[in-house]
């Protein structure tokens, strides 16, 4: 192949870049949605330690545009990602259950009215922990939900 | 609590990446480049480094006038080291022209402020979702024409980039998909639909560029197909801009 006019010039001023992820043997692939940045980081470094490969996301809109661009094989989401009432874990919830039907999905929260975990099991959420759940029982409800599907 | 949303941190200074893939003119014996796409990522260490993600996400927020606003920015002020030899090609959102009254004003103000001609600009216009008014979309892109930048349909074949599209919006350059492209060695429908564009395209004038070209196999497909202009990883893989002094 023979490159001609300004292609030298513009090729001296180019710097390739590596693939921004790579793909490494199978594992469970995990979204951690939460805004708290000490329970994110938590929860992200035990699953990992865990053997999960665990992203995240911070916001709802940030949350779906994760979920609609990679399939995950479980959703692990607080109840509310804001000061306000609104309850963003549930439209994560209806949103996965649009677009990727076999993902899992744990609710965690600290406002978990039986309102709210009834709204949650209706739309398909497999378990819903109240906050402060110690670490291992996540695991284990995580467990239990993948080895069942 | 985080201190900044996904939002703030890409409109930040600085929040967005500029990377440049070639869009190559495929003679027989000579190759040379046409253009640069321009092409922007989001902050790094975020999800929105991942172009998926970060457009995915703005069109979420609605948010598709102020991003693209942000990424012509940094566009124009990354091409200000490239050669002035190549047309340089930028990614709008149809919603953009839609929506954003101001766009060929801003535009135009500033493609002025980094010495870049307007004739030497392609806006790819990324049609994501049915548009509401047709008609401020259709102004738009005439004020644009009018000014002397050319246009083109990214994603043909996809979504809303379909028939009715070309016909009404008449753009010069036709962007085929990489769902088409790659692979189509091996693929006879995808072969068919690929010269059903190429037609097209010389019925209405315009030019075709074919996307994702991963191998020799699939250059050697679409220039068979009477394509001659093409882009991919095979040709030239994205890169950053290296400023010398």
């Amino acid at each position: 192949m023979v490159w001609h006019s300004c292609a030298g010039q513009v090729a001296s001023r180019l710097r390739c870049v590596a693939p921004m992820m790579s793909i490494t043997h199978p594992q469970y692939r995990m979204l951690v949605v939460e805004d708290e940045s000490t329970a994110l980081a938590a929860l992200k470094k035990y699953f990992s330690k865990q053997g999960y490969r665990v992203e995240y996301a911070r916001e709802l809109e940030e949350a779906e545009a994760m979920i609609i661009t990679a399939k995950y094989d479980v959703v692990i989401a607080d109840l509310r990602l804001s000061w306000s009432y609104a309850v963003e874990g549930l439209e994560i919830l209806r949103f996965v259950r649009h677009h990727s039907r076999g993902t899992k999905v744990v609710i965690l929260t600290a406002y978990g009215t039986p309102e709210i975990q009834r709204s949650a099991r209706a739309l398909g959420a497999e378990a819903f922990l109240q906050k402060p759940t110690p670490l291992p029982e996540i695991a284990d409800a995580v467990k239990r939900l993948l080895e069942r599907s | 609590m985080r201190s900044r949303t996904l939002l703030q941190e890409i409109l930040a200074e600085g929040g967005l990446t500029v990377l440049f893939q070639p869009i190559m003119e495929i003679g027989k014996e000579k190759f040379s480049i046409f253009a640069m796409e321009a092409l922007s990522r989001g902050p790094k260490g975020s999800n929105a480094e991942r172009a998926d993600v970060l457009f995915e996400y703005v069109r979420r927020k609605g948010k598709e006038s102020d991003v693209d606003r942000a990424c012509a920015a940094a566009v124009f002020k990354a091409s200000e080291s490239l050669p002035a030899c190549c047309s340089i090609s930028l990614n709008v959102h149809a919603a953009t022209l839609e929506r954003d009254r101001d766009w060929p004003e801003f535009l135009a103000d500033v493609c002025g402020r980094h010495g870049l001609p307007l004739n030497r600009l392609i806006l790819e216009i990324v049609e994501q979702q049915k548009y509401t008014d047709p008609e401020r979309f259709f102004q738009a892109v005439d004020r644009l024409r009018r000014a002397g930048v050319r246009v083109a349909l990214d994603d043909i074949g996809l979504g809303y980039s379909n028939y009715r599209m070309l016909i009404e919006l008449h753009p010069d350059f036709f962007k085929i998909d990489r769902y088409f492209v790659t692979g189509s060695s091996q693929k006879p429908n995808a072969r068919a639909a690929i010269e059903s564009i190429v037609l097209l395209a010389d019925r209405l004038g315009a030019q075709v560029i074919a996307e994702g070209i991963e191998t020799e196999d699939d250059l050697n497909t679409v220039r068979e197909l009477g394509i001659r202009m093409a882009q991919g990883y095979y040709l030239a893989p994205p890169a950053s801009i290296v400023k010398k002094n």
